[in-house]
């Protein structure tokens, strides 16, 4: 099968799963105790100003109307209006995803870069000190919840040492990049990279910590293959066998459980979001879950549940491409 | 290592267990009066407003950890040695039957499709693969939150026996929580089990145990079920740690319903980093030693058990 058509078969089952995420979504809200009328409604409202506000939010159709008018609306990029907020729930959600996708990016960025570098130097360098330290790291890191390691880095970097901001950020990247280029500003990236790291670090060091793990034992397995010997043997540089050939049939392996575990990446970014008041999408979700604001409940598990299978598209797609057996069936 | 898991696992399992017997005050008793004392071994100082004649003087205040209080007190006065004893008691709970309840499902639901195939496969993976497009913290979130805490009180056999006084009565067992938290975890085992039953059902003696009249049921249970114990059981052993992660996570947002949890612990003294560090942190470390020894334990076993299985799935 061609790639386009791997990609376009992938795209429909993709659809697919949107479209059952979208009517669950919806659901939810039948299967949860309370009307969405005593949240928006005043304690003391009487039966008829009640009725008046189910009426106004479209709660008086039967489910079914309701349901296609949702993903009708959705069609168009309707999402309805935030019962709290009265603004379109689409742009604010829109607004707060720029801050999420760079905090994940950010994370993986900081994972890859310190990860795969100590993994290969915990299989080469077996049961030394450097092994060792490789992976203790790598074993607390997969035991730590990440809530919790934000609310550690706040305390000795923030609170005890005092150069980093905990929390808030006042400028995203796009804003930042702006005075950079129009105005030849450097401070604002600078403000931005400092609320940056705790959050990026938190978030990655699980992350980091698994794929120690990946690159180590899967460094071990190709370190010992012929063809590793083979290469020695015709006397090939050592970091040429190890980076060149040996980490290379490495990453396949690493790719596929990172596509796996993306899932634990959105997860993640939703409770770092809300350890280090990130104005993201997480952030906003679960204050719309208090508050019981179902258009953006509704509207933000929808574009989660979006990037979640796109992303998983694109890493079946990178993964294919990486590896030659594997066929786009 | 694997002999540092079972140390770690056991500590974590008896501290929970007889957590009435360990605990040297009421973990719910406040006494406003020792709040904020710092861990034993560690001298507090801070500065605090004093009316002395009358008059508004600052003054500074030197608290020392004591031997009653090994963990120090939160900011209501309760003593936090006996908050994560108790702590174990929800997160090994509900790490258990959170697991039991994904196992469950997923174990039933997997056999049913790779065993009979077809359509109920198909409908039955896909209805998976939605459940697999929430990123399971996210889907827990939202369904704790949304359907509310639902609790029940389970009575402390020791005080019921009057073996020990002065302790809680009951134990608030987060019922919602545990079914959630067992829900988003179920696809992982249902895969697992599918794809041994989907091998399994072409071997030659469920062949010959069908062509002798046995039921599909016998078939499923006696045939098929055993032979994908191994990594099932693999699984399940990490999927413990996963989960008593998950519930810190829905604790520390307050969504639980129990106020007796590491993860509320932690909820708790982020309001104090600047003053009492301990109370966010102690709770924490706790966290760690327990999913530290069930890992290693979850390590050992796959190597013990199924040297074929690779790679660090799960988690």
């Amino acid at each position: 099968m061609s790639q386009a058509r791997f990609l376009i078969r992938r795209s429909l089952q993709g659809l697919l799963v949107v479209w059952g995420v979208v009517t669950l979504v919806f659901l939810l809200r039948f299967i949860t105790p309370g009307s969405p009328v005593d949240f928006v409604a005043p304690l003391d409202a009487s039966p008829e100003l009640r009725a008046q506000i189910a009426i106004n939010l479209g709660l008086h159709q039967p489910i079914y109307v309701q349901y296609f008018d949702y993903l009708f609306g959705l069609l168009r990029g309707d999402m309805g209006f935030s019962y709290i907020r009265g603004r379109p729930a689409s742009g604010i959600i829109l607004s707060r995803l720029p801050a999420t996708i760079e905090l994940a990016v950010a994370a993986t960025v900081v994972a890859i870069i310190f990860s795969i570098p100590l993994g290969v130097l915990s299989a080469t360098r077996r049961h030394e000190p450097t092994d060792y330290a490789a992976t203790t790291f790598s074993l607390v890191g997969i035991s730590t919840p990440n809530f919790w390691l934000g609310i550690m880095l706040i305390l000795i970097v923030s609170v005890g040492l005092g150069i980093l901001p905990t929390s808030r950020r006042p400028i995203g990247l796009i804003p930042a990049l702006e005075m950079l280029i129009f105005q030849l500003q450097i401070s604002g990236i600078r403000t931005w990279i400092t609320h940056m790291i705790l959050p990026a670090v938190t978030l990655g060091t699980y992350f980091t910590a698994m794929i120690v793990r990946l690159t180590r034992s899967g460094m071990l397995d190709e370190l010992g293959q012929p063809y590793v010997k083979a290469a020695r043997a015709k006397g090939l540089p050592e970091t040429l066998v190890t980076y060149k050939h040996a980490l290379r049939n490495t990453m396949i392996p690493i790719i596929t459980v990172l596509g796996l575990q993306l899932g634990s990446l959105i997860g993640g970014a939703v409770i770092t979001e809300f350890v280090f008041n990130w104005p993201g999408l997480g952030t906003l979700v679960i204050e719309a879950i208090v508050v019981r604001d179902w258009p953006i409940i509704q509207g933000a598990l929808i574009v989660i549940g979006i990037g979640f299978v796109v992303i998983n598209i694109a890493v079946d797609a990178l993964y294919t491409k990486l590896n030659p057996r594997v066929s786009y069936e | 290592m694997a002999k540092v898991g079972i140390v770690f696992v056991l500590t974590i399992m008896l501290m929970a267990m007889f957590a009435p017997f360990f605990a040297m005050h009421n973990p719910t008793q406040q006494q406003l009066d020792r709040a904020h004392q710092p861990p034993l071994g560690v001298t507090q100082t801070s500065e605090e407003f004093r009316f002395v004649d009358g008059e508004r003087q600052i003054q500074e205040v030197t608290i020392q950890g004591t031997v009653e209080h090994p963990f120090g007190t939160d900011s209501l006065g309760r003593d936090l040695f006996s908050r994560v004893l108790f702590g174990a008691r929800t997160s090994l709970m509900v790490g258990l039957f959170g697991t039991l309840f994904a196992v469950g499902t997923g174990v039933s639901i997997g056999l049913v499709a790779g065993y009979y195939g077809g359509r109920v496969d198909d409908s039955l993976m896909r209805f998976a693969d939605i459940m697999l497009a929430f990123p399971a913290l996210v889907l827990a979130i939202a369904l704790v939150g949304l359907l509310g805490p639902l609790t029940v009180r389970i009575p402390d056999p020791f005080v019921a026996a009057g073996l020990v006084e002065g302790m809680p009565a009951t134990f608030v067992f987060p019922i919602t929580l545990t079914i959630v938290v067992g829900v988003v975890n179920w696809v992982w085992f249902a895969r697992i089990a599918r794809g041994e039953a989907l091998s399994i059902r072409q071997e030659e003696y469920v062949k010959a145990a069908r062509s002798v009249g046995a039921s599909d049921w016998t078939i499923l249970r006696q045939h098929i079920l055993p032979n994908s114990l191994t990594p099932i059981i693999v699984l399940a052993t990490i999927q413990v740690a996963a989960i008593i992660l998950l519930e810190s996570s829905l604790s520390f947002l307050g969504f639980s319903g129990t106020t007796l949890s590491w993860g509320f612990d932690i909820a708790q003294g982020r309001d104090y980093l600047g003053t009492s560090w301990w109370i966010s942190s102690i709770p924490g470390l706790a966290i760690m030693f327990a999913v530290i020894g069930i890992n290693l334990l979850g390590d050992w076993l796959r190597d013990a058990l199924d040297p074929g299985l690779s790679g660090e799935g799960g988690v």
